[in-house]
């Protein structure tokens, strides 16, 4: 269900929710929707059970429908209005058909910035921190370095800001606790190419947050930012997609301490989308592109392989007909010998 | 031969030509009716890949046989019914015994040297002793499936009347199935032999992966480079050229242990003599039993070799050394690998060392895989071709040589067709190693202790002491343990693999 925006200028955070009125009913998930002028195009529909209502913390599936806002409730159409790209997720407490076979990923999320009733701003991806924090030792004196795992979980505040040459996105959870912002920027290089690429990351966290520091030593929140970042660079007006993880390195205002944010499956656009919820031409990163040779290396050079192996065999027949022996008849008698 | 002779003639002697030709005409008359004599006789043949069969390979046979007459010292050439088809008219050169000393040296001396200080590591000094053991049971197993080539004439002297592993367990089966024994070690033969020569473009694969792992070559890509590699291969005509690539292969070996035992020796002093235990390790042991004991297969390459050379007498002599030599050599190579790195010894040695030498080891183990592949691939295609390819015997299939000797084109397309298959199992064949211990137990063992004991047992029961029915029942036993404690640990290394889908 998206949010329509309320007011024309700001661009406003979309939710994407379980829609049915109750929790427990039975509702119709789409995966794989993709818009087309105004319809829906829905494949794959799955029974499945509303387990999060809006305001919770919702870890839920992605739907493909519009929001009904009349008296407040939402309501899950078929079709209508813009739409969203779909993927499906599950979580072990959801009920009703296990749908784990849908998306390979299950922290993968797709974060829109709206503006203006147009996306002009996608992510998606799945995000895991690694935070180390001082913890007392149990001498009461020395500082141990512990490392605290998180994960980008879905249904995060979004904020997002838009424009010709910059942009950003702000992603935060569990009530500002912790937020992540990515910026972007548009460059013309050397050479006349003009590409886009994230120019700087910050994390900010709150180490005093119970579930996943245990005894902080110095509790309170921290700012870890890059330093002087060119990371994603992809052709201006295409869309960065990377299956394979990547990783940077945030210096923390803890102690400098190195706070590590992996990212996988990433597919990002923040500048020139075209139409709503559409991404452009994807640019595939370098370990991707690698891949595929790797996987094409061997059909090439097993074609290479029948080609020599059909020449050769073609040269030596040849060979054998151009140089026929006749074999050396042994004279039987004198009679022969104008043979020889 | 005969031109050659009669070219001989009468540059030498002088002789006008029609003088010669009368000459040797008569000569050639009288060869004949002593070829026609013979064939009645009941048969043995002067060896198979020499060529006989037709008149002027017999001829050749006979006049170049004077030098051959004498094979284990006694007993006058018997041209046989049942000649080779490999090659009619072309005479293979034979093979001196150093040449049958490398094909040897290669077969016992593979790849699996490199596990031997990990089942040292899991065995302790039984370890030590079950690699001399196994060299000395492998050596006596091959010298007695030779004796089992040949008979006792009515003169009392030896004579070389069956030709391949085939004939001799066809003759065993004699009288009930006449050609089941021969159908099962053909059988046996071949998956041994082609199995072989995927293991090596599966381990040059492997070891090119993993020595350049930045280049975006995957496993499959170097195996089919390494199968272009060995495409020339399928032109080998005889053991002589295959001699080449087994001397080659065997300097590579030796590279590789001299190196790894100077960088072992370097850090003589850190050796743990300590640790090399008494007790084994149940569990992981049977495995590295398998890897000693069937590291000693050769026996299915000596019925062609010593069959090919110049002096077949010296055959027990170069049996004796070539298989002192690689016992000497894989317990030093084993002792020291493992005294270096004690209970850090990994299951393939080249992991502990230091990436350098390892970096070298890994080229010149490269080298010695695609050198050892003409062996079992020239034994493969001659099974296959006596089997299928052989007019004479009344084979399915035409034959693979033209009138001339020459290989016909078609017979080149089968040649190819062996290589590309192998490529293809090494490709699609997950699990391969363990599919080749299970393999191995079954036909490595069979071939190498079961079915040698058991032929000479049947064949020679009238000529044989008591201690040498003890050997034989002994080694049969022994040989039967083995490959049953071999199928039932790879079977479950293969289940395990299976079940829990781990990468190879």
């Amino acid at each position: 269900m998206i949010d329509r925006p309320h007011s024309g200028g700001r661009a406003e955070p979309t939710h994407l929710l379980c829609s049915a009125a109750r929790l427990g009913d039975q509702i119709d998930i789409y995966t794989d929707a993709s818009p087309q002028r105004n319809q829906c195009q829905l494949s794959r529909r799955k029974r499945s059970r509303c387990t999060q209502l809006r305001g919770a913390d919702p870890e839920v599936g992605d739907a493909c429908g519009q929001s009904d806002e009349r008296g407040g409730g939402w309501s899950l159409s078929s079709c209508g209005g813009p739409a969203i790209l779909a993927r499906l997720t599950v979580t072990a407490e959801q009920e009703g058909e296990n749908l784990s076979g849908l998306s390979n990923n299950p922290d993968k999320e797709i974060f829109v910035v709206r503006d203006n009733g147009t996306t002009c701003l996608m992510v998606e991806f799945a995000v895991r921190f690694i935070v180390p924090f001082d913890v007392l030792a149990l001498n009461g004196i020395d500082l141990i370095t512990e490392n605290a795992y998180l994960a980008l979980p879905r249904g995060a505040d979004i904020e997002g800001k838009c424009g010709e040459q910059e942009a950003q996105i702000s992603i935060s959870w569990r009530d500002n606790a912790y937020t992540l912002r990515i910026y972007f920027v548009k460059e013309t290089r050397n050479k006349g190419e003009k590409i886009w690429k994230v120019n700087k990351v910050l994390f900010v966290y709150d180490s005093s947050e119970q579930t996943h520091f245990l005894n902080p030593y110095n509790p309170g929140k921290h700012t870890a930012s890059s330093h002087s970042l060119s990371a994603l660079v992809t052709p201006a007006g295409r869309s960065y997609v990377c299956s394979a993880k990547q990783t940077l390195t945030l210096i923390s205002s803890d102690h400098q301490k190195g706070v590590t944010v992996a990212m996988s499956d990433i597919q990002i656009q923040p500048f020139d989308i075209s139409s709503d919820f559409v991404f452009s031409e994807a640019y595939k990163c370098i370990t991707d592109q690698r891949e595929q040779l790797e996987e094409t290396l061997p059909l090439i050079l097993g074609f290479i392989l029948g080609l020599i192996i059909v020449i050769t065999l073609a040269v030596y027949h040849f060979h054998l007909k151009l140089t026929v022996v006749n074999q050396p008849q042994l004279p039987r008698d004198r009679s022969m010998y104008k043979n020889m | 031969m005969a031109r050659m002779g009669f070219q001989a003639a009468t540059d030498e002697e002088g002789l006008g030509f029609a003088a010669c030709d009368d000459l040797d005409y008569d000569h050639r008359q009288g060869l004949q009716m002593d070829i026609m004599k013979s064939d009645d006789m009941s048969g043995g043949d002067l060896g198979e890949g020499s060529g006989e069969g037709g008149m002027g390979g017999g001829e050749d046979g006979m006049l170049a046989g004077d030098s051959h007459y004498q094979r284990d010292g006694t007993g006058p050439p018997i041209s046989g019914s049942k000649a080779s088809c490999l090659g009619d008219e072309g005479k293979s050169p034979k093979i001196t015994a150093w040449e049958a000393g490398w094909n040897v040296t290669n077969a016992i001396q593979g790849m699996f040297v490199l596990g031997l200080p990990y089942a040292i590591l899991h065995g302790g000094y039984l370890g030590l002793f079950l690699i001399i053991f196994a060299a000395v049971v492998c050596c006596y197993t091959g010298k007695i499936l030779i004796a089992c080539l040949y008979e006792d004439d009515e003169d009392g002297q030896l004579v070389r009347v069956r030709d391949s592993y085939v004939d001799i367990a066809n003759a065993c089966c004699q009288p009930r199935f006449p050609s089941l024994g021969g159908h099962i070690v053909n059988v046996a033969q071949i998956i041994e032999l082609v199995m072989t020569c995927i293991l090596y473009v599966v381990v040059s694969g492997n070891l090119m992966y993993n020595s350049f792992p930045n280049l975006p070559i995957s496993q499959k890509a170097w195996a089919i480079v390494a199968t272009a590699a060995l495409l020339p291969c399928a032109f080998l005509k005889n053991l002589k050229s295959v001699s080449k690539f087994s001397l080659l292969c065997t300097i590579a070996h030796f590279v590789i242990n001299i190196l790894v035992i100077a960088y072992c020796l370097s850090r003589a002093r850190d050796w743990a003599w300590d640790k090399v235990k008494f007790y084994i390790d149940v569990k992981k042991f049977p495995i590295s039993i398998g890897i000693i004991v069937f590291s000693y297969t050769s026996q299915i390459f000596l019925p062609s070799l010593e069959g090919n050379m110049q002096k077949p007498s010296e055959f027990h002599c170069m049996m004796n050394w070539t298989h002192i030599a690689a016992c000497v050599l894989k317990g030093l190579f084993a002792l020291v690998a493992y005294l270096t790195w004690a209970d850090a010894t990994k299951e393939v040695i080249t992991d502990n060392l230091p990436s350098t030498i390892r970096a070298v080891v890994n080229i010149f183990l490269v080298a010695k895989a695609l050198l050892s592949y003409p062996l079992p691939f020239f034994a493969a295609v001659e099974v296959l071709e006596k089997s299928f390819f052989c007019e004479r015997e009344r084979t399915w299939f035409p034959d693979c040589y033209g009138g001339d000797g020459r290989l016909k084109s078609w017979g080149l397309s089968l040649r190819c067709g062996l290589v590309v298959f192998t490529l293809l199992m090494a490709i699609y064949v997950p699990h391969f190693a363990l599919l080749m211990g299970l393999t191995g137990s079954l036909t490595g063992a069979g071939l190498c202790f079961l079915l040698p004991s058991l032929f000479h047992l049947k064949l020679l029961w009238r000529k044989l002491l008591w201690h040498h029915v003890f050997f034989d029942v002994a080694i049969f036993v022994i040989g039967g343990i083995c490959a049953i404690s071999g199928f039932i640990h790879s079977m479950e290394g293969l289940v395990e693999a299976y079940t829990y889908g781990i990468e190879d």
